[in-house]
């Protein structure tokens, strides 16, 4: 069983390495920055409530992409939608894929669009997991009477 | 002649006093008169007949839980009137904003803006969660909507208090300019300030937010420190305007 020091040194290598990947930026910290006595879940709560936005967003995106006469207003409205709370939380790839993504779509390129979504599927998917593992080990502290040390 | 202090109402109300001259030469025939009787004794000042619209003022001002009246010269012509107004006092977000050395504080280990009430129009689910946050941080009371039309409605339907407007910009049925337009027409220039929030980046984004008669513009993404100057400096600009 690894002590509260080992698990803590963990988690802040783990975030560490989340940032230099360019996974997070510092919005992240700004949300860390907001959860306090009165909201001690608040990160998991707005981090939660993207994965379920965002999936709605990206099944939305797919069938707007599969369309015989493609709305590429709606794509863009979708992808502005995604890159905003994608940019709320800090998930920095999401958020610069979404921007290539709305230049494709001024210009109606539907294979930049589709090269797009698939990117931003697997950029989403990615955050996810991490983010994942993230709370799992943040919750491994707290199981073991630690504290999370933030901000790192 | 302005005299004010504290009633003995625990802290939450101030009176104020307006002391006024009535000069020799000028007629308070439609304020009050004094009536002599026959026998030209004088008479006391229960006696004096208040004009119609000395009564008028006298019935507003007592409705404000104040006072008004007249004092007689030593010969029963009016010669003063004296005002008292009383007011409740508001909790003191200005005091707190407006005084100095609160920028190098933390901003969120001290809620500069209590009191402050905010409505906040932003419809998507995550930005919407994480600006209400900030804003409680601050020490806002917040309520948050999610479209042009619902914050049209909570604005109509609001107390009194002190509003202030955080609007996203680009909301798609209705956008944040058609929202402080609709505002600022059946409202006053600075009631309540309007804040717009943009992910925009353009230069003439902040001329055409003044010109739709909004007070603020705060760039995306909203971070804490940025939110709370921008609404102490809309909030010094309000107060230096009344």
């Amino acid at each position: 069983m690894d002590s509260v020091v080992q698990l803590q040194r963990q988690l802040v290598d783990y975030t560490v390495q989340l940032f230099n990947e360019g996974f997070l930026d510092d919005q992240f910290n700004q949300l860390q920055q907001l959860q306090d006595e009165s909201n001690p879940d608040f990160v998991v709560e707005v981090v939660t409530l993207f994965f379920e936005d965002s999936e709605r967003l990206l099944d939305e995106l797919a069938k707007a992409l599969e369309q015989q006469s493609v709305d590429y207003t709606k794509i863009d409205a979708h992808v502005h939608q995604l890159k905003g709370s994608s940019s709320s939380i800090g998930a920095q790839r999401v958020q610069k894929v979404c921007i290539g993504f709305r230049n494709f779509c001024e210009e109606r390129n539907i294979e930049g669009c589709q090269k797009c979504l698939h990117q931003v599927k697997r950029e989403y998917s990615l955050v996810k997991t991490k983010l994942e593992t993230l709370f799992k080990l943040e919750r491994k502290v707290l199981a073991a009477g630690g504290s999370i040390p933030w901000p790192m | 002649m302005l005299g004010m202090w504290k009633s003995n109402a625990p802290d939450e109300f101030v009176c104020i006093k307006f002391d006024m001259e009535i000069s020799e030469g000028s007629s308070l025939s439609d304020v009050a008169s004094s009536t002599t009787n026959s026998s030209g004794r004088r008479q006391n000042s229960a006696e004096v007949k208040e004009g119609q619209s000395f009564s008028m003022c006298k019935r507003l001002v007592q409705m404000m839980q104040g006072n008004i009246w007249i004092s007689l010269s030593p010969l029963g012509f009016a010669q003063g009137m004296t005002l008292v107004l009383r007011f409740q006092i508001h909790p003191s977000y200005g005091r707190a904003v407006f005084s100095p050395g609160t920028s190098s504080e933390q901003p969120n280990s001290n809620p500069q803006f209590r009191g402050l009430h905010v409505i906040l129009a932003d419809d998507d689910h995550v930005n919407r969660m994480v600006t209400k946050k900030l804003l409680e941080k601050l020490g806002c009371e917040v309520t948050a909507v999610s479209s042009g039309s619902e914050c049209l409605s909570a604005l109509s339907s609001a107390e009194n208090s002190f509003i202030l407007v955080v609007l996203d910009l680009q909301m798609p049925e209705m956008d944040g300019f058609e929202v402080a337009t609709r505002i600022r027409k059946f409202r006053s220039r600075n009631w309540p300030l309007i804040v717009a929030v943009t992910a925009s980046a353009e230069d003439n984004v902040w001329e055409r937010c003044l010109r739709m008669g909004m007070n603020g513009v705060i760039r995306k993404p909203v971070l804490l420190q940025g939110m709370a100057d921008e609404l102490q400096r809309v909030l010094q600009r309000a107060r230096e305007q009344f």
